[in-house]
């Protein structure tokens, strides 16, 4: 064991039915370091953080802080021990401003309730009324006293150099802003160690970098900082020190800069893992999709895709490289006939879709994986099996009579679980669907897709919060399609990933096409610039270039005074690095 | 004293837990109204033998029961295939009573012998009670109007309408009573042989198996399955959730309708006001007992049929109020409602000292 160690994890134990999550496990950090914790979906971080947030019981071993024994039975325990955590799903009230999310839980009564004789001498309340017990105790369930602490909440946030408005409703902040109150929380209670749980799965880059710079100055005033994530480039990005979990075993915590994206994957995995793939020269042949001049709004009736004009070949990988929120959604739904366009025009393998319904599009070939597979993807309630058969139940090849033929559902199933390396099902009727973890879900996902031979298949983040493992084959299918003749449109924020699978590379920014390349033209310096609407640039010319001609000419005049400050921001400083 | 609640989400639900739910809620209510019993100086073991036991040992208990369980069953599955959805239809006793009109409408005014005049009497009502659904269901899938407010609502429109109807265009025989006139010997159901129940007790049946079949083993119940689990994920696949939506109010509307007819055909032989003591309304804790199966809303069915002539005899027998029936059956439902908390969350309540010694746990 480390003798540096601050906090001490032994022994952990932890088992579900039918698996074993945590298995002896030892994990220790120092005070003031970035301590990595990587590993597929499955291998037991997750579990191994909640059993030290208080979420669970560990089966066995136990925790230290310091020199003392941890009872963690509560996340209040935790919380009143020093630690800290901020969900991958922020647990925000977003109606409660930054200072009331701040206290929620720890928040003081009322001023005009606070005791006689301390620092609230101006209550207009008569003493007998403040003291009493009973006045008290109503006042500390249903009142807030917020004067004191926004004030000390804005101190702390300047302390630390977050620039937020403590008075501010959290609905009104971004995401990056939003990320930033939840690790405001933790530091309101003072923790010494702080676990953040892959806080970067919703962030853009330039955010990320952001938060990156919090984590290090945290991590310099001593706080103890474990770093939750799958994504290799981060662990070498900004961590000391790194832990690897595979099937609920620690493989070894290594040093950093020892060592390289392909070591920490190979400890990941158990095995070499491929990092580059072998994409193979294929005859393109018709097109399968022709959109032009396609227009559609979002949720909220405001347009978001302005004019895309977009042809995919049979065989081919048109891959779209942009930021999350600049009308990727609402693209991949309009594609997938999800989504109906408010202009323009669709055809899929010469059939006009325009306007037709999602139905049709089906019927048609096309294939959808959504984003988020939790919520689009599946229903997690029902079977595996259910899942698998989703789209192609209607086929009359499940006729049986009148009904639906259940055998040959389950027997087209399992071969789609057998296929696509789905585990964990034991009994594609029986286990439901949200058993699964993210990755065999994708793949289960992917391969419903897929089986169904489409002429097109729009996939959307396919290796979004998926483990290593899974990412290699989920991507050696996508090249398998292809060969198979079948048009992807890949959506991704992982430049790695499109640049590996594409044939052709798309940049969208707020709505159109801003850029086109191929892999093997394609500057990536250039392609990350484009990405969040600045002009490629080095060094100081940047200015200029950014805001004469750069900025007017290829992005079509949609960079107003905001992003020309974001090109003079980013310029040099991440580039296509972004993922 | 220090007593703490913890609540936490459990993980999974313990299959004893899952499948024992309907049971446990039973019990539970009953072991709760025995507590009542006794405050009425009531044997409580006498009172439910009297009224289960007895019941289902004398064939004119069991007589009753099995008529009871008809309109129980039908409105049993008017909200249970919607509830399969996702939806709720609150409105089954409307729904009963517009199919009750139809019915004995087309009863009164059709010249055709039995064979012919009850399956379309039958017919008539399952169209008139699936259209006074089809209004909400239609709302619902369209405009995404909430089908919990529609159906209720409508329900009471409906009791108004056969209210006003027996009392004038429809009011028969001399005039001194509301109701319409006696229906024709061929429109009431004969009875079946062996066990004297009325027809309609087949039709019930014969609606459990095709609700079942529907679900189980056809393309519309994948859809259904899949619509009510995940609406999102459906529409991404193609299915219209707007097609679901009406589908299942249009068809449970039938179901409740032609639970109306029955009633009015094979019991009271004509169509008077208020001849439901809130069937509609019980069908609602029949179909989440029974959430999991047509076969179990059958069951539940039965099982609320038996309290229904089971607490009559109690009143009898032991002059406990017939009410105890509708504190049974409300505790039923506090029941399902505490068991589904139950399933979720796992309650620790712990009892120690102030502070300094807290409980130990484990790391």
């Amino acid at each position: 064991m480390d003798e540096d160690a601050f906090l001490r994890m032994s022994g952990v134990r932890k088992t579900f039915p039918g698996v074993v999550a945590n298995d002896d496990v030892d994990f220790s950090v120092r005070r003031g370091e970035i301590h990595g914790l990587l590993g597929e979906n499955g291998a037991g971080k997750s579990t191994l953080m909640k059993i030290l947030y208080g979420l669970y019981d560990a089966d066995g071993g136990s925790v230290h802080l310091g020199d003392r024994r941890l009872n963690l039975d509560s996340p209040q325990d935790a919380i009143d021990s020093g630690i800290g955590m901020v969900h991958q799903h922020f647990k925000l009230i977003p109606r409660l401003t930054v200072a009331e999310n701040v206290v929620l839980g720890e928040r003081e009564p009322a001023r005009a309730f606070r005791r006689s004789g301390s620092d609230s001498a101006d209550s207009w309340l008569p003493d007998a009324v403040r003291d009493s017990r009973v006045a008290r105790a109503l006042a500390e369930r249903f009142s807030i006293g917020l004067d004191a602490s926004a004030t000390e909440i804005e101190a702390l946030a300047d302390d630390y150099g977050f620039d937020v408005d403590v008075h501010a409703p959290v609905r009104e902040l971004d995401v990056g802003e939003r990320q930033r109150v939840e690790i405001l929380k933790a530091l309101y209670r003072d923790v010494d160690v702080l676990v953040l749980d892959e806080p970067t799965a919703v962030l853009t880059p330039t955010e990320a970098d952001r938060l990156f710079e919090t984590l290090r100055a945290l991590a310099d005033r001593g706080i103890a900082i474990i770093f939750i994530t799958h994504k290799l480039s981060e662990v070498t990005a900004i961590t000391d020190r790194v832990t690897v979990l595979r099937e609920g075993e620690n493989v070894g915590t290594v040093e950093t800069s020892t060592v390289d994206q392909a070591d920490l994957a190979r400890m990941m995995v158990g095995r070499e893992v491929l990092f580059s793939l072998d994409r193979e020269r294929v005859e393109l042949g018709d097109p399968v999709l022709d959109a032009t001049g396609l227009r559609a709004d979002d949720d909220r009736g405001i347009e978001a895709l302005s004019g895309i004009d977009l042809s995919v070949r049979e065989g081919e990988i048109v891959g779209i490289a942009g930021v999350s929120g600049n009308g990727q959604r609402e693209l991949a739904e309009a594609l997938a006939g999800v989504r109906s366009p408010t202009a323009g025009s669709l055809s899929v393998a010469g059939t006009d879709l325009t306007d037709e319904s999602t139905r049709t599009f089906v019927d048609a070939g096309v294939s959808f994986v959504p984003e988020d597979r939790h919520e689009y993807g599946c229903a997690e309630e029902l079977s595996v099996m259910r899942n698998a058969t989703l789209k192609a139940f209607r086929d009359g090849r499940f006729d049986d009579g009148p009904f639906l033929d259940y055998d040959e559902l389950t027997r087209y199933a399992e071969s789609i679980v057998d296929e696509f390396d789905v585990r964990g099902v034991h009994d594609v009727r029986e286990v439901p669907a949200g058993d699964l973890s993210g990755g065999n879900l994708q793949k289960l996902v992917l391969g419903r897709e897929l089986a169904r031979d489409p002429d097109l298949l729009v996939a959307h983040q396919p290796t979004r919060g998926v483990d290593v493992g899974a990412i290699e084959f989920l991507r050696e299918a996508l090249l398998d399609q292809r060969e198979d003749g079948t048009g992807v449109v890949l959506i991704s924020e992982d430049l790695d990933e499109l640049f590996d699978l594409s044939d052709r590379l798309l940049v969208i920014y707020e709505g159109e096409f801003v850029h086109e390349t191929t892999p093997e033209a394609a500057d990536r310096e250039r392609v990350g610039m484009r990405m969040t609407g600045g002009a490629p640039a080095a060094g100081d010319e940047a200015v200029a270039d950014a805001s004469a001609s750069g900025a007017a000419m290829t992005d079509g005049g949609e960079t107003g005074g905001e992003s020309d400050a974001e090109a003079v921001d980013t310029a040099g400083t991440e580039g296509g690095d972004a993922r | 004293m220090n007593v703490s609640v913890e609540l936490s989400a459990r993980k999974d639900v313990p299959r004893w837990l899952a499948v024992g739910t309907p049971v446990f809620t039973v019990l539970g209510a009953l072991a709760l109204s025995a507590v009542a019993l006794v405050a009425l100086s009531v044997d409580p073991i006498a009172a439910y033998n009297t009224m289960f036991v007895e019941t289902l040992t004398d064939p004119f208990g069991l007589r009753q029961t099995a008529t009871r369980t008809v309109p129980l069953v039908l409105t049993g599955l008017a909200v249970y295939l919607p509830l399969r959805a996702g939806l709720w239809n609150v409105g089954a006793e409307g729904q009963l009573y517009m199919g009750a009109i139809a019915g004995t409408w087309i009863g009164l005014n059709v010249s055709l012998p039995m064979v012919a005049l009850i399956p379309l009497a039958v017919l008539g009502a399952a169209v008139a009670g699936g259209l006074w659904a089809g209004i909400p269901g239609y709302l619902k899938a369209k405009w995404d109007v909430n089908e919990i407010i529609t159906t209720l609502l409508l329900t009471f429109v409906a009791t108004q309408i056969a209210s006003y109807l027996v009392r004038g265009p429809m009011q028969g025989g001399s005039g001194n009573f509301p109701g319409s006139d006696l229906l024709p010997d061929a429109a009431q159901f004969p009875a079946i042989p062996l066990l004297d129940v009325h027809a309609g007790f087949l039709v019930g049946l014969l609606a459990v198996a095709a609700t079942a079949v529907l679900l189980a083993r056809t393309r519309a119940g994948f859809e259904v399955t899949f619509v009510g689990s995940n609406p999102l994920a459906g529409v991404q696949a193609g299915m219209s959730t707007f097609r679901v939506y009406l589908f299942v109010f249009l068809v449970g509307g039938a179901f409740a309708g032609i639970a109306g007819f029955n009633e009015i055909s094979g019991v009271q032989e004509r169509l008077i006001p208020e001849f439901s003591p809130g069937y509609g309304f019980t069908a609602i804790p029949i179909a989440l007992l029974g959430r999991n199966g047509a076969v179990r809303v059958l069951l539940a069915a039965a099982f609320f049929a038996l309290l229904f002539v089971g607490g009559s005899k109690l009143e009898v027998a032991y002059g406990v109020p017939a009410a105890l029936v509708d504190v049974i059956q409300a505790l039923v439902i506090l029941f399902l409602i505490t068991a589904e908390f139950v399933k979720r969350y796992r309650v620790d309540v712990e009892l120690g000292r102030e502070p300094a010694a807290g409980p130990a746990g484990e790391a």
